[in-house]
Parts: structure tokens; sequence; C-alpha cells
């Protein structure tokens, strides 16, 4: 039970340079048609209702919003990539 | 360098002029040439006196800026020393750096909440006030550590439960994590953490619920443990939907009467076995989350989790606590949402034998904005309604149907009211209605 356990926590641990490792090993692949990516209002909109009424961006400044972001991140399990650029627009339309 | 020429050749000229002289005074010298030849060898006599005297002044000079430069090589020398001390110092005692010191990233956030209810064969009274900061410190992007207490009055009661005089004010840790983002796929949270057991204790809890009071059945879990957490999300493709995962240890439930050596239904605590005296068991419990999140559009999302958690819970080692939870939340707009949890628990004991405390609930909320329509106070509020049941294995059984609103006075200040029916059977049974109002601010 702990082998797997621990095996599976490694494996994600070692992500981000197996990743690396991949785009360095598979050769160029033709280009894809490009899907829009979900820019950080958006997911603003998905992620922040979900739970509590939305906190509008200019109640905070942008430091604050740094550390609001990364309590949410955590508490409601937010991929580190979509965090950022929720912070990114929170902090843009922040001002200050 | 200079004058020490000139004076060379003054003296070679000189020199020159004596050998010259008796050639052509062996010729013909007339007393007016020697007497011219005498002047000139005097005047470059006082001459070279001169220049000996101007070379002895231009040492003198030479010397004192030579002990000038000294003077000035001792002080760079000093002030080298200075600056590298003060480079050394500055290492051990680094000056605050806006931007990583934790000091400027700290913030207090929370929320705080007046109730005011009646249940029956009670009087309408005001029956919570309620503080419940969270404190943030944020050391830089990927740590911080978080704190929240909850801070209530009560009244004071004698040990079997009956009235005492005066009131006491109640201050308990409800969690305090420090949070390490090892990677954008994996945060390990260590402390008092938050137990991923469904989703109502880190998401719904305090002002978050839009009904005043926890479901029931959420008194067979614990909200928080003594433990560690890894966890983490995963992006799958890029329409936004994620997989998350949490796996945990925490030291569990224990039991809360050690002393007589059995482990009765009774002695079951989920809320203890924070510390090491004495050590209620010597294993701790294990659990985690695993989760699917699909959004479709913005706002329209559907979120289905399964968790649990198992372990020993009785000092003499002898019975495991294990809990399932299915949990579910569904937006379909911006103005609708449901969400509840399937929550089982089992547990065995010394005097009943194996229990299994079971229930659910389920919450729908629509806010009337959705309407569409031109009223001001109207837009301002969210229809609730509940469902939730709970048995606890020891034959109380009740059924709570709930309806209510959220009045938005602004989207931290909120007004909520809520009117519950049940039916409630057994030893433990609940009143059958009882309704309350509750302000709640979240900052």
């Amino acid at each position: 039970m702990t082998a797997p356990l621990l095996a599976g926590v490694l494996a994600l641990a070692a992500l981000p340079a197996a990743q690396a490792d991949d785009q360095t090993a598979t050769p160029a692949a033709p280009p894809a048609p490009a899907k829009k990516k979900i820019s950080g209002v958006e997911l603003y909109a998905i992620h922040c209702n979900r739970c509590h009424p939305e906190r509008y961006p200019v109640e905070f400044d942008q430091r604050q919003w740094q550390t609001y972001m990364l309590h949410m991140r955590v508490r409601a399990n937010l991929p580190a990539g979509q965090a950022r650029e929720i912070l990114k627009y929170l902090q843009e339309e922040a001002g200050y | 360098m200079k004058i020490r020429s000139l004076i060379l050749g003054a003296a070679a000229g000189g020199c020159a002029a004596g050998l010259l002289v008796p050639a052509t005074s062996s010729a013909a010298v007339s007393e007016e040439a020697f007497n011219a030849l005498s002047d000139m060898v005097g005047k470059q006599g006082q001459a070279l006196e001169e220049l000996k005297k101007t070379h002895a002044q231009d040492q003198l000079v030479i010397q004192q800026l030579q002990q000038q430069v000294g003077q000035t090589s001792q002080l760079a020398t000093n002030a080298e020393q200075k600056a590298e001390a003060a480079a050394q110092s500055q290492t051990v005692y680094q000056a605050p750096n806006p931007a990583t010191s934790a000091s400027h990233n700290f913030i207090v956030t929370g929320d705080a909440e007046v109730q005011f209810g009646k249940s029956t064969g009670q009087n309408p009274t005001f029956v919570l006030a309620d503080f419940a900061p969270i404190f943030l410190f944020r050391a830089n992007d990927n740590i911080l550590f978080e704190a929240g207490f909850d801070i209530t009055l009560n009244n004071n009661a004698n040990a079997d439960g009956t009235r005492a005089p005066g009131s006491a004010t109640t201050v308990s840790l409800s969690f305090a994590q420090l949070d390490y983002c090892l990677n954008d796929y994996l945060t390990l949270a260590a402390g008092d953490i938050l137990l991923p057991l469904g989703t109502y204790s880190e998401r719904a809890a305090g002002w978050l619920n839009k009904i005043g009071d926890d479901p029931l059945v959420r008194d067979w879990l614990p909200g928080s443990g003594i433990g560690a957490r890894l966890q983490g999300a995963l992006p799958v493709g890029q329409s936004g939907q994620l997989v998350t995962y949490a796996v945990y240890v925490a030291n569990g439930p224990s039991s809360g009467n050690p002393t007589n050596g059995f482990a009765n239904a009774g002695d079951l605590d989920l809320g203890g076995n924070v510390g090491d005296t004495p050590n209620w068991h010597a294993n701790p419990s294990g659990g985690g989350r695993l989760a699917w999140f699909i959004p479709w559009k913005v706002h329209y999302d559907l979120e289905l989790g399964v968790s649990g958690q198992t372990g020993e819970w009785s000092d003499n080692r002898t019975h495991l606590w294990s809990a399932c939870v299915l949990d579910a939340a569904l937006h379909l707009g911006p103005y609708f949402e449901a969400k509840g949890e399937y929550i089982n628990t089992w547990f065995g004991t010394d005097d009943l034998g194996n229990l299994d405390p079971h229930g659910l609930w389920v919450q729908a909320a629509y806010k009337l904005a959705g309407l569409k329509r031109d009223w001001p106070v109207i837009n301002n509020l969210e229809l609730v309604a509940r469902y939730d049941n709970s048995d606890d294995a020891q034959g109380t059984y009740t059924d709570r149907y709930t309806v209510g609103y959220v009045y938005y006075f602004s989207n931290t200040l909120l007004f909520e009211g809520d009117y519950e029916f049940l039916k409630s059977h057994g030893p433990n049974a609940l009143p059958p209605q009882m309704w309350m109002l509750q302000l709640s601010y979240g900052f």
C-alpha cells in the first residue's frame, strides 16, 4: 500500500522534469489547431464563484492578492498555472 | 627629475667653459675678458646654488606628497575594511526586503456571525456570536502559513449539562497549517490541517455556507487533524478540466475515555488525539481525495469527488474508524448551484459491535437576479433549500428540510434566514422545528 503511494508521489514530484525531457526528445509535431486558452478573467469567473461571492479586484492591492491567491490555490486545490493567470488578472485590475 | 637635469646641465656648461677658457687665454686673455668670464662663472655658481635650494624644496614637497599618499592609502584600507565588515554584518542581519518580508505579506481574513433563533421548546434568543479570523503569513510565492480561530461566547454549564451562572469565551484553533508548494503539481501542507473529506470543511464552513448551520451528517466526520497532506491538481486539456488529488496522514480519532480499557461506542472522540501525552494509539490514520472538475463554459461546471480515511481509533488498538465521502457540486449559470455529500462511516466497538453512522445532504440555491427583472431588493436575494438526514447507528434517525434565503447587502455582508422542519426519532431526537436569522460578514 505504501510503496505504490510513494511511487505516485515521487512521479508527481518529478513531473516538470519529465515534461521538459519529453519536449527535448520528441521531434517537432505539426502544429495542431490552436485551442483558445482560458484567460485569467474566465478562470476567475469559473473558480472563485464556486464557493463564495466574487471579490472585486480593487478590494485589495497587488501584494495582498498575491497572498490571497496562494491561500486560495491551497484551499481550493487550484492548479498553479491557473492560479497564476487569475492572480495576473486580479493584479492588473487592482491597479495599485 | 627636471631639476636634476638642469643642475647637471649647468655643471657641464661650467666645466666646458673651464676647458675652453685656457685655450683662448693662452692665446691672448685681456683683463676685461677675464673679468667677464669670472662674472659668468660666479653667476653660474649662484644659479647652481638656487637650483640646489629648489631641489631641496622639491624633495620636501615630494616627501610631503608621499606622506599624503600613505595616509590616503591607509584611509582607503580602513574604508575597505569597514565596507567588508558592513557586508559581513549584512549577511547576518539582512535589511528587510519589502518584496519578500513576511511582515509585509500578512493578512487577516475570515468571517464573523451573529445569530438569532428559536427551536421548539426554547425562547427566541441570540444564540451565537462568532468571530473566526484567519491569519495568513506569506513568506514568498511558495510558502504560506495559515491559521484559523473560532472565538465564541457561551453560557457556562455544570459538568452534568445544567446551567451555571455567567458566560465564557471559547477560543478554538480551527486549523494551523504550513503550506509549501513544492512545484506546480504538488503542495505539502503540515500542521493542524483541514481534512479533505468531501469539500465542506475547506470550502463551505462559516459564512461560505448559505444556511446558518451545518448538515447533521458532518458531525460524523472530523474537520481537521494533526498531520501532513500532499495535494495538487492536473489540468486536463485546454478546456479547464482538472483532476485534483490529496493524500494525507493524521493522528486520527481517538478514545475519549481511555482509562477503562474498553473501546465503547460513546468513547469515540473525532476531535481529540492532538498530542503525545498520552499517546492514544501508535498508528496514524491515512486518507485522501480524488476529484474531477469539469467546466464546459464560464459558470457552468460539475465537480465529482470521492474521499476517505481509515485508521485506529481505540487506545487498546483493537478497532478501526473509517469514512467514505462522495461529493458533488453543480453550477448552471451564475444564478444556480447545487451541491451535496453522501457520508458513510464505520467503527468497531467493544459494547455495540460495528457501527456505521451515515447520512447525506443536498442543497440548492438560486439567485433571483437570474429572473432579469428590474427589482433592486429582489435582485439581491438568493433562495436556498436543503435536505439532509443522519443515522447515528445507535437508534436516532433524523430527516431535516430547510428553506431559507440569503440577502446580499454587499458581496461580503449577508443576511440569512432559515426555517427547518425535522422528523427525528430515537434517544437523541432533535426538536421538530427551528428558525434562525444570521448576519454574516466575510472579510
